[in-house]
């Protein structure tokens, strides 16, 4: 099935615009803060979001099914001061011209902002007040580092939400909360203590219900006057119809799949003005839309061309908005990437099978509409049906990188690992990259990367960097002063105990922060458990608060770098750690005929057990680390080896490794092995990561593997791909994604980026459109290991 | 018992059913001109001598990849029948663990000595690179008369068997020979099908590696619509096609 020809111009259009900044909602938004000054944070953010709701200008495009603007542009990019503007200030001169993702910005906005916005959060932002109350040992590790990295927890939102469709939103609609909450009002006992933050939080949620029906009402009167003067009779229908649905829903349930669509549209819109968030997740799709399509279907309303239709302006909708983030965000979350996740397939809360038609068609529509939104996820199980395992793999040869494909059973496990009951345990969906999920939670799914070569160099420099000498790390000792390999294994754990402690204090003063500054009214709408609890989710107000995860990056590396030493010093001792010592502080230049050697040390990723166990040692002990610290909420904190481009910008400020790398070199992504040295077979690399039980890592694990597009272009290379993914699984681990474009496409894309708009691959964790990541991170995609068989 | 052995390639998708593991075993009576692998004529110093059990533990790591795919071991080469005693050991091991076993060969080798081995595997590939046995001479070094009789033999057993036919354009691509493979599968391997290998000249910088000069340059590969005419036929003579594509 093609495009069809309203898609297809929806979508050339979308790839022709360029984002740009929008300030009408910063405008509002700060319009609305200095008129609500004394009152509960709570309530002034409220307020904000509603009259961002009652003003923001309704922007309807050419040939829209589904509406919405988070801006005037099809592209626009908010600002959210509230939450930092300095980096806004210090960068947006160079919006334009920045290597990873630009943004458009006139110098008349510029002036604007810096007059008009800027000067009224000096001192309010999240930003600052973090940057004051964060100690200087953790400030120094911390703070635009690259050692400990968590500035999108106090430069920007949390996000990290996935809308409960299913038990809330669609059963009630925000009239139904709305009236719950204004009962829940009523039965508070005005005169207790504890009612007072709640009268101010059901308060909240019933001027952020009245917010977004508001502004989908504007949009249904704007589409009545186009309607009004719509020359084209079939258009001036479609006009009226849309509006009609944007006067029905948010407001009340949903009645028909088109109505469902523009519903979660909304909310997602809804969440974009609240806060810029990152990783507002869609969820199961599949489940909570399936029963609007069947039902359309037997009544005649809809037809499946339809439906595709509806699914893939989505799928642009979700495409557009643009999150707007700082240069150093962007080197972690390269593509304009907004991490909005939507998951299909896997089992039902019971069990069976959940696979469906709507399973199918979003897989349809990534392959077709091929943007970098939705995040598209499929679980795979046990009973899966076949022909779901080729859909998926029919997309996977796209070469878009999508989908990402997960184990159902460990997601389920890593759920009941971190406290789940096991019906929800398995009803999981995956937030941003690859954290499984649940839709009844509160949780930061990404709080902090921690960069384990800066926790291996530490441990080989007497805590100096190699790069600038400063201590950074524990005062220890010298790489020469060691006398066994455990030695060396225990300094590095205990360097990296240190970067988790430090981790920790960053993520608890952040979460502070969130509580006292920026709570989630509008948020707290589509997570069950607040209206119970009369608590915002920056409160803990979800039915599950699951504890921070904290991310290793370079697990691959620092097992080649123990695997290095322990072979090439303590065992068949070619070199000692002095003469290794010279090498690293020369980055191997006059030692290369030591650091062949070093390359020749059997390396993570071919299913060889003695360098995979310095792997699983290191990710168990990352584990323990993480599991002694409690959050606000008193959840233990996470562990996680997932994605993102953080491999990149991580490796930038690590000297050489005893594993051969040069220094500056990228480290590893999530439990990958490093690039180009997986080179006995993708099983191999698929055998070496299974190794790292993915079941306790919580925060979601992640494999990255590139096959050339040939082996899946018969049946039987398609079901030997499926067995290889089922077998994958079997060995219990959680995630893998496949990047099967070949070197010569992409190399033809650096050239001619014109003519490759469309061309999606795989970052890390998620894909994105190729041109749109800078050239030092389409090399390093281009310098992925591709398997092919021969 | 050591043998020989130049590789063994996991993740192989194209030497039988599902995922597999091929090992490769050194050595080969014929000397085919337009063989692929001539590294694999004589074992060389490089190659790895090894124990079954050693084999064997490179073998069992996919053991769950097979499993799920359907898939298990295939014996190539080289010729893995000249290393019989090897391949029986690695044979029975992997029987015994469960492991499909399937077998890449030329057919040249004495019945006698191979028939144990032919009884225990799942799946045979064998060659018929020419009907006529001067032509065959020529072209590989030794005549035909031994292959045809043996793969008689296999024939019996009432095996799953493939026979391959390397298509090179201007050699044994012409209707007459492909008609009397055919019809020689139809006769004498009931369970047989034909899966066509065209020609290809990947392996000719080999050659030059190994000092060796690439004896003709007239093998062309077949057209596509060649081979489907070629495909046709096949199936006029009442055999089916394979392809492990």
């Amino acid at each position: 099935m093609s495009l069809s020809p309203r898609i297809q111009q929806t979508k050339d259009e979308y790839i022709h615009s360029k984002p740009a900044i929008c300030l009408e909602r910063a405008r509002i938004w700060t319009q609305s803060h200095k008129e609500t000054e004394g009152e509960s944070v709570i309530v002034q953010r409220a307020k904000a979001f509603k009259k961002v709701c009652d003003q923001l200008p309704v922007s309807i495009f050419k040939g829209e099914l589904i509406v919405g603007s988070a801006g005037i542009s099809r592209r626009s990019g908010i600002l959210t001061p509230e939450f930092s503007w300095q980096w806004v200030d210090r960068e947006m001169d160079f919006f334009e011209k920045r290597p990873q993702d630009p943004y458009i910005i006139t110098d008349e906005q510029k002036d604007f902002v810096r007059k008009e916005i800027f000067p009224y959060w000096k001192g309010k932002s999240l930003e600052e007040n973090y940057l004051k109350r964060v100690p200087l040992e953790t400030a120094m590790l911390s703070i635009d580092t690259g050692i400990i990295d968590n500035d999108s927890k106090w430069r920007q939102a949390v996000g990290e939400i996935t809308p409960d469709y299913q038990d809330i939103l669609f059963k009630k609609g925000y009239l139904g909360i709305i009236k719950e909450a204004q009962d829940k009002l009523n039965s508070l006992d005005y005169t207790s203590s504890d009612s007072i933050s709640k009268i101010d939080f059901y308060n909240s949620i019933i001027l952020s219900s009245e917010g977004i029906i508001n502004l989908a009402k504007r949009y249904a009167a704007r589409l009545t006057s186009m309607a009004k003067t719509e020359p084209d009779a079939e258009h001036k229908v479609e006009l009226t119809e849309m509006a009609e649905v944007c006067r029905r829903v948010p407001a009340n349930p949903p009645e028909t799949f088109h109505e469902a669509i523009q519903f979660v549209w909304f909310v997602q819109l809804g969440a974009v003005l609240s806060e810029n968030p990152l990783a507002m997740n869609l969820g199961r799709f599949d489940q909570y839309m399936n029963p609007y399509y069947i039902s359309d279907l037997e009544s005649g309303h809809i037809t499946e061309i339809r439906a595709q239709e509806l699914i893939d302006s989505l799928w642009l909708k979700l495409s557009e908005w643009v999150w707007t983030i700082s240069s150093n965000t962007a080197n972690y979350f390269a593509g304009y990437n907004q991490f909005q996740n939507l998951t299909v397939g896997g089992r039902k809360r019971d069990g069976s099978d959940g696979t469906n038609a709507i399973s199918y068609m979003a897989l349809s529509a990534t392959k077709r509409v091929k943007t970098h939104q939705p995040g598209l996820s499929v679980r795979i199980h046990q009973n899966t049906p076949q022909q779901f395992m080729h859909a998926v793999i029919d997309l996977v040869r796209e070469g878009t990188g999508f989908p990402a494909i997960h184990s159902d059973t460990a997601g389920s496990q890593m759920l009941m690992q971190a406290g789940y009951e096991p019906e929800d345990a398995r009803d999981w969906s995956n937030c941003g990259c690859v954290v499984p999920h649940f839709r009844k939670t509160g949780q930061w799914t990404a709080a902090s990367n921690i960069n384990f070569g800066a926790a291996l160099e530490y441990s080989l420099n007497n805590g100096r960097s190699r790069d600038t000498d400063e201590q950074l790390g524990l005062d220890t000792k010298d790489l020469t002063e060691f006398s066994s390999y455990e030695e060396v294994q225990d300094a590095f754990f205990d360097q990296l105990e240190n970067l988790v402690h430090h981790s920790v204090v960053g993520t608890l003063i952040a979460q502070k922060l969130h509580m006292e500054m920026v709570p989630r009214p509008f948020l707290s709408t589509c997570v069950d458990g607040c209206m119970d609890k009369g608590k915002d989710l920056s409160h803990g107000g979800a039915k599950y608060n699951v504890g921070p995860v904290l991310t290793g990056i370079g697990v691959g590396v620092v097992a080649n770098s123990l695997a290095a030493i322990k072979r090439m010093v303590f065992e068949e001792k070619v070199t000692t750690l002095s003469e290794l010592d010279q090498a690293l502080k020369a980055d191997w230049v006059g030692f290369e005929t030591l650091r062949e050697k070093a390359l020749d040390i059997d390396k993570y990723g071919n299913d060889i057990d003695w360098v995979d166990t310095i792997a699983a040692d290191i990710s168990n002990f990352f584990y323990r680390s993480v599991r002694n610290y409690t959050d606000v909420f008193g959840s233990k904190f996470n562990s996680a080896f997932m994605g993102i481009s953080n491999y990149i910008p991580t490796g930038k400020i690590i000297g050489a490794t005893p594993c051969g790398r040069k220094a500056g070199s990228p480290l590893t992504e999530g439990v990958s092995p490093y690039v180009g040295t997986d080179i006995s077979s993708p099983l191999a690399a698929m055998k070496s990561s299974a190794k790292l039980n993915h079941d306790v890592h919580t925060g979601g694990t992640l494999l990255n593997i590139r096959l050339s597009a040939n082996m899946m272009n018969t049946t039987r290379g398609m079901n030997n791909i499926a067995a290889m993914i089922r077998s994958y699984f079997n060995l219990g681990a959680f995630h893998v994604q496949f990047n099967v474009v070949s070197d010569q496409t992409l190399k033809d894309a650096q050239r001619n980026p014109e003519a490759y708009r469309d061309l999606l691959v795989r970052v890390a964790g998620y894909s994105t459109q190729f041109i749109n990541l800078s050239k030092e991170v389409q090399d390093a995609i281009i310098a992925r290991t591709v398997h092919t068989n021969s | 018992m050591k043998g020989h052995i130049s590789n063994i390639q996991r993740f192989s998708l194209n030497d039988g059913p599902g995922i597999r593991t091929t090992v490769f075993f050194s050595g080969c009576p014929l000397r085919c001109q337009w063989c692929a692998n001539p590294e694999t004529w004589e074992p060389r110093p490089q190659d790895s001598l090894m124990t079954s059990d050693e084999v064997m533990d490179s073998l069992q790591k996919d053991i769950i990849f097979y499993e799920e795919s359907g898939g298990g071991i295939t014996f190539s080469g080289g010729e893995p029948t000249l290393q019989k005693e090897l391949l029986l050991e690695i044979i029975e091991k992997a029987e015994f663990l469960g492991i499909p076993t399937a077998i890449e060969t030329c057919g040249y080798f004495n019945w006698d000595h191979l028939q144990p081995v032919f009884h225990k595997l799942d799946l045979v590939f064998i060659d018929i690179k020419h009907m006529d046995s001067c032509i065959h001479k020529e072209l590989t070094g030794a005549g035909n008369r031994v292959i045809l009789e043996n793969i008689k033999k296999i024939g019996k057993l009432r095996k799953p068997t493939v026979i391959r036919i390397p298509v090179i354009e201007g050699v044994n691509s012409d209707d007459r020979n492909i008609k009397r493979t055919a019809a020689f599968v139809k006769e004498f391997v009931p369970t047989g099908s034909i899966e066509l290998l065209p020609y290809h000249s990947f392996g000719s910088h080999k050659y030059k590696d190994l000092g060796l000069e690439f004896p003709s340059n007239s093998f062309l590969t077949p057209s596509n619509s060649r081979l489907k005419e070629l495909e046709k036929l096949i199936e006029s003579q009442g055999v089916n096609l394979v392809s492990f594509k």
